[in-house]
């Protein structure tokens, strides 16, 4: 069965009569289970080339479904249901509806790249589902994810002074996804690991929260990597066709 | 006349930003290491982050601009042939800058123009050669000489040698490996096993020696670290070891964090000690175990250590 034929086994569309003859024959219950017949309508023939577009996703267009990737794929022995090669499937066939039901897992991959490892077309998997989850994000199907937030204070820090100090990335993290610093296993981390430190360590800690930690003659750097940040940002908004995105659910609202 | 091993006896340092803060331990034991082996470690001028993953997931290139300036400083500005960098996610970024660098026209293009605005020169692939400190310690003193500098055989202390993600995957940017015997191998990786051994450890069969420990969501998607950092901490335990030896900060920071998560949500303890290989390596050489930093760890190795006799 074709991977795409998944979704025509699912419970919700098999269906069973509990009693029907056939020609004579009692095939109630179980014998008499029919696959819902289904038309898709809804293909976005752009998706691939969309995705194919950002950052990552530039080699989707050679896979040609071996299935290492799944097969490598650290988060997939954790939970089936994420699955590399069947989502390069969908966004190949342009099965927008059927990749929208693990919108909200795709952002989970760890980026530990054994299926770029494996895989024998060089596809970059990695890549791919770091481009699928910006696509989500940026055409509104998705929040945020915590792992762009993440990336997003992390790469302002970067931008602003050269380089990081880890508390402060910790704190923005946390206070832009709306968690708690103290969290019962954060403080149990942070008691053992002041209980050896000596006063020196203490107080170099305790001055990189207040003076962080910078490259000097940072700001023409600063500056070029932000044109460059922007000049892609819109770059990307014309591959998405977000304006257009904007344009029609005004068009719905006034509607 | 200069021999291989004088190419890597003085090598431009780059410790990154996480060396500077969690990673400390392994910053301070690294140059102490250097210090007892006689190596010299020049730390690179005025550096800035390597770009790491998160810089990575916004754009790529940009990651490979700034991987670049330092690779263009230690070239251009201190005239060093050799970059060091202990911490993986340093030298697997500048590793792949270096192979953007060679093979990606684009990748040429926007760091040269992102060079020139900031007012610096331009890094042209192969102007360094980038090494892990693994590279650094096997290529300048190698399993010999250090068999020969051991104070402190490390001998009954069983490890499990834990390379992470970053040190082998994927292969195409590490063109040095897999070159048949005296290579590193991306599948399983050596080099670890091969200096801890050298310093009397025993190494003990570990199955998940490049496995994820989860490290690009340890905060933002805390459950699947945990559950991976457990994998990991189970099996080292099953295979015997007392040690996990670690060679990046944030699989270290990562086994650690995790370890006393998966404490305190699950209940579930796995005892094992994390250190840094230079840490073991540092204390072989007869240092103290203040002097690699111990007490810096979050888990505390100390007790076991002093009953291993060392420290």
């Amino acid at each position: 069965m074709p991977i795409h034929e998944k979704s025509l086994i699912r419970p919700e569309n098999l269906t069973e009569h509990e009693e029907l003859m056939l020609d004579g024959v009692d095939v109630s219950g179980h014998w008499s289970t029919f696959i819902e017949t289904r038309i898709v309508k809804d293909y976005n023939e752009n998706l691939e080339e969309e995705i194919g577009a950002l950052p990552g996703g530039e080699n989707i267009h050679r896979c040609w479904q071996c299935g290492s990737c799944t097969n490598s794929c650290t988060v997939n022995a954790i939970n089936p249901d994420f699955n590399p090669r069947y989502w390069i499937y969908l966004i190949r066939m342009g099965y927008e509806s059927e990749l929208l039901r693990d919108k909200d897992i795709i952002w989970q991959c760890v980026s530990c790249n054994k299926c770029t490892y494996a895989c024998p077309r060089d596809v970059f998997p990695e890549g791919v589902m770091k481009a699928t989850a910006h696509w989500l994000e940026k055409k509104g199907h998705t929040d945020k994810s915590p792992s762009t937030h993440f990336d997003e204070v992390f790469t302002e820090q970067i931008v602003k002074t050269g380089k990081i100090e880890e508390s402060r990335t910790m704190r923005r993290f946390f206070g832009r996804t709306g968690q708690a610093l103290v969290q019962p296993w954060i403080k149990v981390m942070v008691r053992r690991m002041l209980k050896g430190l000596p006063v020196g360590m203490l107080t170099r800690m305790g001055l990189a929260t207040l003076v962080a930690p910078k490259t000097s003659d940072w700001s023409k750097a600063s500056a070029a990597i932000q044109e460059y940040i922007d000049e892609q940002d819109e770059k990307h908004e014309q591959a998405l066709s977000l304006a257009q995105l904007v344009e029609t659910a005004k068009q719905d609202v006034a509607a | 006349m200069s021999t291989t091993k004088d190419k890597y006896k003085k090598v431009a340092y780059y410790p990154g930003c996480a060396l500077e803060g969690s990673g400390h331990s392994y910053n301070r034991s690294t140059k102490a290491v250097g210090k007892a082996l006689g190596l010299d470690l020049v730390e690179v001028k005025n550096w800035n982050c390597c770009g790491a993953m998160e810089v990575k997931n916004i754009d790529p290139k940009i990651q490979t601009y700034l991987s670049s300036r330092v690779m263009s400083t230690a070239a251009n500005e201190m005239d060093m042939d050799v970059v060091m960098a202990p911490c993986n996610g340093c030298y697997h970024n500048l590793k792949k800058a270096e192979y953007d660098l060679k093979n990606d026209q684009d990748s040429v293009e926007v760091v040269d123009r992102l060079s020139k605005k900031a007012g610096h020169k331009t890094y042209e692939a192969g102007q360094v050669e980038t090494i892990h400190a693994l590279d650094w310690i096997r290529d300048a003193i190698g399993e010999e000489g250090l068999k020969a500098r051991v104070k402190k055989s490390l001998e009954g202390i069983k490890v499990a040698n834990y390379y992470g993600c970053m040190y082998t995957r994927p292969r195409h940017i590490f063109p040095e490996k897999d070159q048949g015997p005296g290579s590193e191998s991306t599948s399983k990786p050596h080099f670890m096993d091969d200096l801890l051994a050298a310093a009397g450890a025993e190494n003990v069969d570990f199955p998940l020696k490049t496995a994820c420990c989860g490290g690009a969501h340890t905060l933002s998607d805390s459950e699947t670290s945990t559950k991976l950092v457990l994998n990991i901490l189970r099996a080292a335990k099953m295979s015997g070891a007392d040690v996990i030896a670690t060679e990046c900060p944030t699989c270290h920071s990562g086994l650690e964090m995790h370890q006393i998560r998966a404490e305190e949500q699950y209940g579930e303890k796995v005892d094992i000690k994390i250190l840094y290989f230079t840490q073991l390596l540092g204390m072989a050489l007869g240092l103290k175990a203040r002097k690699v930093g111990v007490h810096e760890n979050i888990s505390d190795s100390i007790r076991f250590l002093k009953e291993k006799g060392l420290g």
